[in-house]
C-alpha cells in the first residue's frame, strides 16, 4: 500500500489529515490486497484533495472501484454542508446520471442461447455509437418536460409503466430540476438523443442469473435462478455532457470569485447556497432527468422487441430497479445523532440506502435498495441490496462497476477485436458493436475483476450479495 | 502535424507537439476528430468557428469544445481547420463533411474536453500539449 496510508480494517484504509496540505477530514477507502495491486497514487491523491473543499462532511470517500478521474477520482463520495459547503461538476462527471437498470423476463436460456437474430434486432432497435440518432423527435416544449419529469414523462407517454417509476431512484426524476439553468445548446444536443445508447463503456446486455445468494431478497427483488435479465448502462447523453462543460466554465470563475482555495482546477466548485451553484444544480438534475426519461425510451424499445419475438407482455418484463451512479443530491443522514441536509456527491458510486430508509419501494423496506453492479463486457454483473452500514460509514453508498486497469493505448496494442469476439462466443456470449475498436477497447481483461469489487463491499458490509448475472449477449456503442 | 495517443487508464490522452500555436490547435482538432470518426474524413463542405477566451488554454478547450457541440448538433465530420489566433480571439476556416455511419462509425463518442493538465507549453522546438478526451 502506498506510504503515509493506514490501515484501519480488512478491507478500508485511511488517509490521514496531512496527506495534503489543508485537508479538512480524513480520506477513507474501502479496497482488498489484490486490488491495492492496480492502485494509482494519483486517485488517492484525488480523494485527499477533495477532502480539503469547504464544508466537506465527516470523509473523503471512495470505493475499491476507484481510479484516477477528473478532480474527484471514480469512485468517489464526498457530502458537503448545505450552509458552509460546495457542489462540484467533478463530483459527478461529465456523463450526468450515467447509471444502469435492470428488466426482469419470463425467459430461460435456452429461449435466448444462439439467437444472434435477437442481438441484431436489439442492435438495430436501440441507436448505439458515435452519431447515432433517435427516431423519436421531441419538441423543444417536451424536451423541457423530460427535463423536469425524467422517467415519469416517458411512462406518461405511454412508454412505460407505473411501476417503473416505483423501481427507479427518486420515482425517476429529482424535483429540484431547472431546465432554464440548461443552455440551448445542451437542448440541441438533446432533441434528437432520446433514447440512444452512447459509445464507450455503455451497453445493453442480455444476462442470465446463474446464482442466488440471498434467496428472501432475491425473491422480493423478483430475480430467480435461471431468469433472462436485461441490463441497460447509459447516461444523459450530450445533453448532460454539454451542461457539464457549460457549468465547468462558470463554476471555474466562480470558485476564484468566492476565494475557494483548490489544490486541483479541476475541483472547481461554488458554494451550493450561491447564485452558481443553484444554477448548477438545477442544470444536473434536469440532465439526470433526462438519462433517466433516456432509460426509459431504451426500455420500451427492448420490451417491444421482446413482445413481437417472443409474445410476451410489457408487465412480464418489470423493472427490478434502476441506479444512478454520477449524480449530486441532498439528503438526509445522520451525522453524530443528528439529522441533517447534505449535498452527497456520487461519481462512480451507487446509492445503497438500507433498510426502512426513505425513497426506497414500500414492498422493499425490510429488505433494502437494489443495487445493481455491472460487470464488464462479459464478466458477471450483481445485484446486491443496500445496508443501514452503509447509512452509516459511506452516506450510503457503495461501488458502482469494475474500473478500469488498462489504458486504451495498451488494448489497442495487445487485444484485437476480433479474437475478443471469437473468445466471448466460445464462452456463448454474442457481442455486436459498429466496429472491433469499441470492442476491444471494452475487453474483460481491460477492467478490475467485479467479483473482487463486490467482494469488497458485501465483505465490509456496504451492501450484500443478492445475485450474479452472467452475460448471455451484449451490443455496445 | 505530430500528435500521438499515450496511456491513460479511464479516457483518452493526446500529447500534440507543433511549430506554431495555430498548428497546435488545428492538430488538436485533427485528434478529436480521429478518436471520434476515425481517419477517413473528407473535406467537401466548409464551415467557420469563432471562439474568445481569456487565456490561451482555456481557448484551445472552448476551440475544441465548440467542434465537439457542431460536429454533434449539425452532424459535421471535420477534416480540417485552419486556424487564426490574436490575443484572446480564435477564427477557424474548418472542411469537413456529413456523417455517415458506414464511413464514421469507428470511433468512440467523447463527452468532454478536461481541463486535466492541460497547459500549453513552448520552448525553441516549438508548441505542446496534453490533452485528455473525456470517453
Amino acid at each position: 500500500m502506498l506510504q503515509g496510508i493506514i490501515r484501519i480494517g480488512t478491507h478500508e484504509w485511511e488517509v490521514p489529515m496531512g496527506f495534503v496540505a489543508g485537508m479538512r477530514v480524513p480520506g477513507r477507502f474501502f479496497l482488498s490486497e489484490s486490488l491495492g495491486a492496480s492502485l494509482e497514487p494519483g486517485a488517492i491523491q484525488q480523494l485527499a484533495n477533495v477532502a480539503t473543499m469547504p464544508g466537506i462532511i465527516k470523509n473523503s470517500l471512495a470505493m475499491p472501484d476507484i481510479h484516477w478521474g477528473y478532480g474527484f477520482p471514480i469512485g468517489g463520495v464526498a457530502a458537503f454542508d448545505l450552509t458552509e459547503g460546495v457542489i462540484s461538476p467533478g463530483g459527478v462527471g461529465f456523463d450526468i446520471n450515467c447509471g444502469v437498470r435492470l428488466l426482469a423476463t419470463p425467459l430461460a436460456q435456452k429461449d435466448i442461447s444462439g439467437r444472434f437474430d435477437l442481438i441484431e434486432k436489439l442492435f438495430h432497435g436501440v441507436p448505439t455509437g458515435v452519431g447515432a440518432k433517435s427516431s423519436l423527435r421531441v419538441t423543444a416544449q417536451e424536451l423541457d418536460t423530460m427535463m423536469v419529469q425524467g422517467a415519469r414523462w416517458a411512462v406518461e407517454a405511454g412508454y412505460g409503466e407505473q411501476n417503473d417509476l416505483v423501481r427507479c431512484e427518486e420515482g425517476g426524476f429529482m424535483k429540484e430540476a431547472n431546465p432554464k439553468e440548461v443552455s440551448i445548446k445542451a437542448k440541441q444536443r438533446g432533441i434528437p438523443q432520446g433514447g440512444t445508447l452512447g459509445s464507450g463503456n455503455h451497453f445493453l446486455e442480455l444476462q442470465i442469473v446463474n446464482h442466488i445468494y440471498d434467496q428472501a431478497s432475491a425473491n422480493a427483488f423478483g430475480l430467480s435462478k435461471g431468469q433472462v435479465c436485461i441490463m441497460i448502462h447509459c447516461g444523459s447523453r450530450g445533453l448532460g455532457h454539454q451542461v457539464c462543460t457549460d457549468h465547468l466554465k462558470v463554476l471555474e470563475g466562480a470558485a476564484r470569485k468566492y476565494q475557494i482555495k483548490l489544490p486541483d482546477r479541476q475541483l472547481a466548485c461554488a458554494p451550493i447556497s450561491s447564485v452558481e451553484g443553484k444554477s448548477y444544480f438545477g442544470a444536473m438534475a434536469a440532465s439526470a432527468n433526462y438519462a433517466w426519461a433516456n432509460r426509459q425510451l431504451i426500455t420500451h424499445t427492448t420490451r417491444h422487441i421482446f413482445k413481437k419475438m417472443f409474445g410476451i407482455g410489457y408487465e412480464e418484463m418489470p423493472l427490478v430497479y434502476d441506479v444512478a451512479h454520477n449524480v449530486a443530491k441532498i439528503e438526509e443522514h445522520v451525522i453524530d445523532g443528528r439529522k441533517i441536509k447534505l449535498c452527497v456527491h456520487r461519481k462512480g458510486a451507487t446509492r445503497s440506502f438500507g433498510p426502512n430508509t426513505a425513497d426506497i419501494p414500500d414492498k422493499l423496506s425490510s429488505v433494502g435498495q437494489p443495487v445493481i453492479i455491472p460487470g464488464s463486457m462479459g464478466t458477471p454483473s450483481f445485484v446486491l441490496r443496500g445496508t443501514s452500514k452503509a447509512m452509516e460509514r459511506t452516506f450510503g453508498s457503495t461501488c458502482h462497476g469494475a474500473g478500469r486497469v488498462m489504458s486504451r493505448t495498451q488494448a489497442k496494442k495487445t487485444l484485437s477485436g476480433k479474437e475478443v469476439v471469437a473468445s466471448l462466443a466460445r464462452q456463448g456470449i454474442l457481442v455486436k458493436a459498429p466496429n472491433e475498436a469499441a470492442i476491444a477497447d471494452e475487453a474483460p481483461e481491460v477492467y478490475k475483476s467485479s467479483e473482487e469489487v463486490v467482494r469488497v463491499v458485501h465483505e465490509v458490509g456496504l451492501s450484500l450479495l443478492v445475485a450474479r448475472l452472467q452475460p448471455l449477449g451484449v451490443i455496445k456503442g | 502535424m505530430s500528435y500521438e495517443e499515450v496511456p491513460h487508464t479511464a479516457d483518452v490522452k493526446i500529447r500534440i507537439h507543433a511549430r506554431t500555436l495555430e498548428e497546435l490547435f488545428s492538430d488538436a482538432c485533427e485528434a478529436l476528430m480521429t478518436v471520434m470518426y476515425g481517419t477517413s474524413r473528407k473535406g467537401i463542405m466548409k464551415r467557420e468557428i469563432a471562439v474568445t477566451s481569456p487565456h490561451i488554454d482555456s481557448l484551445l478547450l472552448d476551440f475544441l469544445s465548440e467542434i465537439l457541440f457542431i460536429s454533434d448538433v449539425e452532424g459535421i465530420v471535420f477534416s480540417k481547420a485552419v486556424v487564426h489566433i490574436a490575443g484572446q480571439n480564435l477564427s477557424a476556416e474548418m472542411e469537413g463533411e456529413p456523417f455517415s455511419k458506414k464511413i464514421h462509425a469507428k470511433g468512440t463518442e467523447v463527452k468532454g474536453i478536461s481541463y486535466t493538465g492541460l497547459s500549453i507549453r513552448h520552448d525553441a522546438n516549438g508548441y505542446m500539449v496534453d490533452i485528455v478526451f473525456d470517453v
